[in-house]
């Protein structure tokens, strides 16, 4: 009967051509939908690698060095610290001190770091290592000693960054254990001096110190719970002579149950350590409900287009299948007279809904491969990929099967005498 | 040998005394059919009485809306009479659910159409291999077997791959002949088999069925409006406004 039922359906191919084309389409709208919402969904399960709770982030904003630039602009007579002369450097490394000092006064503080992008932030510092002549991406943080501790930062291989680095011929950096798969595979990345690579913008400097992997952390996911796992590395920065700008970042850990009154005297304490510097504090728990909302709102919106095309997709598949069983009811009641019952019919007409389907879903199931096949969507893992598949194809054949239910049942109320003479 | 009028006869009697032969094939008592919607009662078929024994082959005539089709619908369990009392082959079917009507309809019974109705998106052997599709245990192997040797026996096994469209009308009925008879139905019915046919071709398939009645010994109940058609059949029933006149 399936044989019988796809002949039929081939034989036919001119009028369910058009019923393919709208269940092909309507597999791709499904797919892309389905496909962010299982992404989201996959690295919502996996850890951040960090802890949010109880993580304030201090805006530093250094309004003197701002000053400065435009008064250098406009006259050269006073001579203020040019940014970047040793003179504005030990001042700046003080001021940084100093803020550190003031807020660790503070009993609700546990931990006070700083680092150049806070998580949450939407900012991103990317650069890029040598793989065996192809160029591995990765993000980018630089982060005072403190901010393993601050964050919760689980250290897996290695050590985290310490006084043990102070005057070292090497950069230390600390990378996550994705980076570390990629560009070492299985064996100990620790020691290791990953080069950067010879041409492009990130190009190695003559002068720069090598960077040497002193730990590797579980992972870092700074945009949070839905943004995907990518590499990974931090930089230290340290507060003093050598430090280039003032980090636009201090991290600190309260003790749980602090509130924003804490935040106020926070703000007071740090303007009256720093005059010419402004502050702003944000919770990272506020930060993540901003930036999940921002990860959130396409995927929403995509998911709902998807479900009004799906509605108008539904309805238009109901009338076209009815239309067909309308067309066919001198065929359906010639198969009643050669001993066809009414559930058969019944499956006939479903069974030919889902061949078709299934035609419509195979090619579209072919043209999604190949995004994959040729990595157009790289950032998406394998397993994301097929699980989407695997769902849309589920959601379109119980659509299409919905679809075909009442028109099918329609087919079994045809009265086969009738439907013998029907014209 | 028995004479077409002595079989007649003899039907009469058995109907006329009530008792079952169990030589007929279609037994139909005080059969009635009638139409109702909210206003209107049309009375399509009265007191039909009639035995049609096996191995008969028997025309129905009547003028247009007399009920020849109606009663032909009924006898192959097309359409479910109003009242009275319907046996095939021994079998009182008026209390058959669906799928043993569809299975009787299946194995006891053959169709043919004025209109053939033929799928035209199937091929010739395709479409004769429909009635077995439907029938449980046969495998494909033994489907192509069945309705080969159907298109041979209605001289068309050169036309096997042939789509309908590609057939002349006689071809086409001789495919819907050939589909009728594949699952060996004890029962043929034919309405208007040759109504679309020139006279050439209602011959030659008036020669088909009667060859099929003869060596088969299928029973054939036809409906025709060609008297020349109906006196070569054994009986002729005659209907008028829903009643047997003859």
């Amino acid at each position: 009967m399936i044989k019988h039922m796809i002949k039929l359906v081939w034989n036919r191919k001119r009028v369910n051509i058009l019923i393919m084309i709208e269940i092909f389409f309507s597999f791709i709208v499904l797919f892309a939908a389905i496909l962010g919402g299982v992404f989201y969904i996959d690295n919502y399960l996996k850890p951040i690698g960090f802890e949010y709770q109880n993580v304030w982030r201090i805006g530093i904003s250094d309004n003197q060095n701002r000053e400065e630039s435009v008064a250098s602009e406009t006259s050269r007579n006073n001579e203020p610290a040019q940014p970047g002369s040793p003179q504005a450097v030990n001042s700046k490394a003080e001021t940084v001190r100093q803020l550190a000092i003031a807020v660790r006064e503070f009993p609700e503080v546990e931990e006070v770091s700083f680092a150049t992008i806070a998580p949450y932030s939407n900012s991103t510092m990317e650069s890029a290592m040598d793989g065996d002549g192809v160029p591995i991406r990765f993000g980018v943080d630089i982060v005072s000693d403190d901010f393993q501790k601050a964050l919760g930062l689980q250290v897996v291989l290695g050590r985290w960054f310490s006084r043990e680095d102070d005057g070292q011929q090497y950069q230390p950096v600390v990378i996550n254990q994705l980076m570390a798969r990629e560009l070492f595979g299985d064996s100990d990345p620790i020691g290791k001096e990953p080069r950067r690579p010879k041409k492009g913008p990130d190009k190695e400097q003559s002068n720069e110190p090598p960077r040497r992997i002193v730990g590797v952390i579980s992972d870092f996911r700074k945009d949070g719970e839905y943004a995907a796992s990518e590499n990974f590395m931090f930089r230290r920065i340290t507060i003093d002579d050598k430090m280039e700008k003032t980090p636009n970042n201090m991290l600190i850990k309260v003790r749980p149950g602090a509130t924003a009154a804490l935040e106020e005297r926070l703000i007071k304490r740090l303007q009256n350590s720093a005059r010419n510097f402004s502050f702003e504090i944000e919770p990272l728990s506020k930060m993540r409900e901003e930036m999940n909302l921002i990860r959130l709102a396409p995927v929403i919106a995509g998911g709902l287009i998807a479900a009004f095309l799906m509605i108008m997709v539904a309805m238009g598949l109901t009338g076209v299948l009815w239309q067909n069983v309308t067309q066919r009811t001198r065929e359906i009641g010639l198969r009643r007279a050669k001993g066809a019952t009414k559930n058969k019919i019944y499956q006939q007409i479903l069974g030919e809904l889902v061949i078709i389907s299934t035609f419509g879903l195979a090619i579209g199931i072919i043209i999604v491969s190949q995004f994959q096949i040729l990595k157009v969507i790289d950032f998406i893992s394998l397993r994301v990929y097929v699980m989407s598949m695997i769902i849309s194809v589920i959601l379109i054949y119980a659509l299409t099967v919905l679809c075909g239910l009442y028109p099918s049942r329609m087919a079994t109320k045809i009265h086969p005498a009738e439907a013998l003479h029907y014209e | 040998m028995v004479t077409s009028e002595e079989i007649s006869r003899t039907a009469k009697q058995s109907i006329a005394h009530g008792s079952p032969d169990a030589s007929d094939m279609i037994r139909m008592e005080g059969v009635e059919k009638v139409y109702r919607t909210d206003r209107i009662e049309t009375v399509a078929l009265s007191n039909i009485n009639l035995a049609i024994r096996k191995g008969e082959f028997i025309s129905i005539m009547g003028p247009s809306g007399s009920g020849k089709s109606t009663l032909l619908n009924i006898i192959g369990l097309l359409d479910a009479p109003s009242g009275g009392k319907v046996t095939i082959n021994g079998k009182h079917i008026s209390s058959y659910s669906d799928r043993n009507l569809a299975r009787v309809r299946n194995e006891e019974l053959g169709f043919i159409f004025q209109t053939f109705h033929l799928i035209n998106d199937l091929s010739v052997i395709d479409n004769v291999e429909i009635p077995l599709l439907y029938r449980k245990g046969s495998s494909g192997s033994e489907r192509r077997s069945l309705a080969l040797q159907a298109l041979e026996r209605v001289g068309l096994s050169a036309r096997v791959h042939h789509f309908p469209s590609q057939l002349s009308g006689g071809q086409q009925q001789r495919v819907a002949i050939a589909r009728a008879i594949v699952g060996n139905p004890k029962i043929l019915l034919a309405d208007e088999p040759t109504g679309n046919l020139d006279s050439q071709m209602g011959d030659e398939i008036m020669d088909v069925l009667k060859s099929l009645n003869q060596t088969e010994g299928t029973t054939i109940v036809m409906v025709t409006h060609d008297p020349r058609q109906a006196d070569k059949t054994e009986r002729i029933i005659r209907l008028f406004d829903g009643r047997q006149v003859d």
